[in-house]
């Protein structure tokens, strides 16, 4: 395998596998929020405003992934 | 299509030729792309409607240089943006009014949103002080990401010395800007810090406060809660050097955060546009004006967080 297909593999590999914890942690926590809107409708705009907060921290983690794989496509 | 009489609010002809017009860029857009290329080979249309490849550029362009300072494409954005946000808040509240108008309206409701964000956060006395920071970020962030997104911005090319480079890039794609933010808010959260609590501040960071008070009651002859004060006070003093760490993780964080979801966001779009011309991109557009909203939402209100969190006493000392 010569070096390019190598940075190709790297880098869709890189963003698939970066992706599942976040996936499962935003699943998590969209499933968090939804029981708890379903408990009580009233705190809807609290409920949503955390939960954007930890859905940002939750895909940073994605994002690193995301960020190592286009200086792996484009600059590497 | 069956269409009824009325269709959508128009006229009968009306609707129809709306209806060829979305036909037709809907066979051109699937004819036209590399979706259509591999399905069904090239079927010879015209030059100008096929879309290259795109080749996403990192670094930012230099346009011009003023003396020796080199002037990048995403530096003319930014002026741009806050060109606009100046103007857009200086007409708006030149002459206020008690009842206001619909234009005032929108700079109120937009001010009180994040002014209600703030005291929902950091209580009514904070709130008012992080107000304006927060707020510069928010509407920088979310100005800047909905005026890249404008069809076509990124369309205009110049010719410069080191060749072709777009006039217009948003400068949240380019790391120097989420990097510079980045420090700005780090720089403010620990201002506070040290403003609000003084030396205690840094007890977060150094905290030796258990170990020595162990170290006296040990020579106190109190052995036995000497030697467990010892053993936590160690913890104490390695968890404050992990808060630390944590505190420099954070600009990183930051920057990498907006860096990759606006970068992420813009080559998106162009793969989409390569994929299939004028269709696809449609609900990706969507999906951005919302990124633009969440990204400028999350960047200052972690601000906002941290900052709580900086002014907010320890529970250290005892």
């Amino acid at each position: 395998m010569d070096a390019e297909a190598m940075k190709l593999l790297a880098a869709g590999l890189s963003m698939g596998l970066g992706a599942i914890g976040p996936g499962i942690g935003i699943g998590i926590l969209g499933y968090g929020a939804v029981q708890a809107v379903a408990r009580n409708p009233e705190a809807r705009g609290q409920i949503f405003t955390n939960m954007i907060f930890a859905i940002a921290l939750a895909e940073a983690v994605a994002i690193y992934a995301l960020v190592v794989s286009i200086i792996l496509l484009f600059v590497a | 299509m069956a269409k009824k009489k009325g269709c959508l609010g128009c006229s009968f002809p009306v609707a129809i030729v709306v209806g060829l017009v979305i036909l037709a860029v809907s066979v051109v857009s699937l004819l036209g792309g590399a979706f259509g290329n591999a399905l069904f080979g090239d079927v010879g249309l015209p030059e100008w409607l096929s879309v290259s490849a795109p080749h996403p550029e990192l670094p930012a362009a230099t346009i011009f240089h003023i003396g020796s300072i080199p002037f990048t494409n995403t530096m003319i954005t930014a002026w741009i943006t806050i060109i606009v946000l100046v103007a857009f808040f200086y007409f708006g509240t030149r002459n206020m009014k008690l009842i206001p108008g619909r234009y005032q309206m929108i700079i109120e409701s937009i001010i009180g949103y994040i002014l209600g964000l703030c005291q929902d956060i950091a209580g009514e006395k904070y709130g008012r002080k992080f107000f304006a920071i927060v707020t510069t970020i928010f509407l920088f962030v979310i100005a800047n990401a909905w005026i890249s997104l404008i069809p076509g911005i990124g369309s205009i090319i110049v010719h410069t010395s080191e060749g072709e480079a777009e006039l217009f890039r948003g400068v949240n794609t380019d790391i120097n800007f989420p990097l510079a933010l980045a420090l700005v808010s780090f720089v403010f959260v620990e201002y506070w810090g040290i403003k609000t609590l003084g030396i205690k501040y840094f007890t977060k960071f150094v905290n030796t406060h258990k170990l020595t008070s162990s170290i006296g009651k040990l020579f106190k002859g109190d052995v036995k809660a000497g030697l467990a004060g010892i053993f936590y006070g160690i913890i104490d003093i390695f968890i404050g050097f992990i808060e630390l760490l944590s505190e420099l993780m954070r600009v990183i964080s930051f920057t990498f955060r907006l860096f990759g979801n606006m970068t992420g966001g813009e080559i998106l779009l162009l793969m989409m546009l390569f994929l299939a011309p004028f269709l696809l991109a449609i609900p990706f557009y969507g999906l951005e004006l919302l990124v633009g909203f969440i990204q400028a939402l999350v960047f200052s209100s972690l601000t906002l967080v941290f900052a709580n969190i900086a002014v907010s006493p320890t529970h250290a000392e005892e």
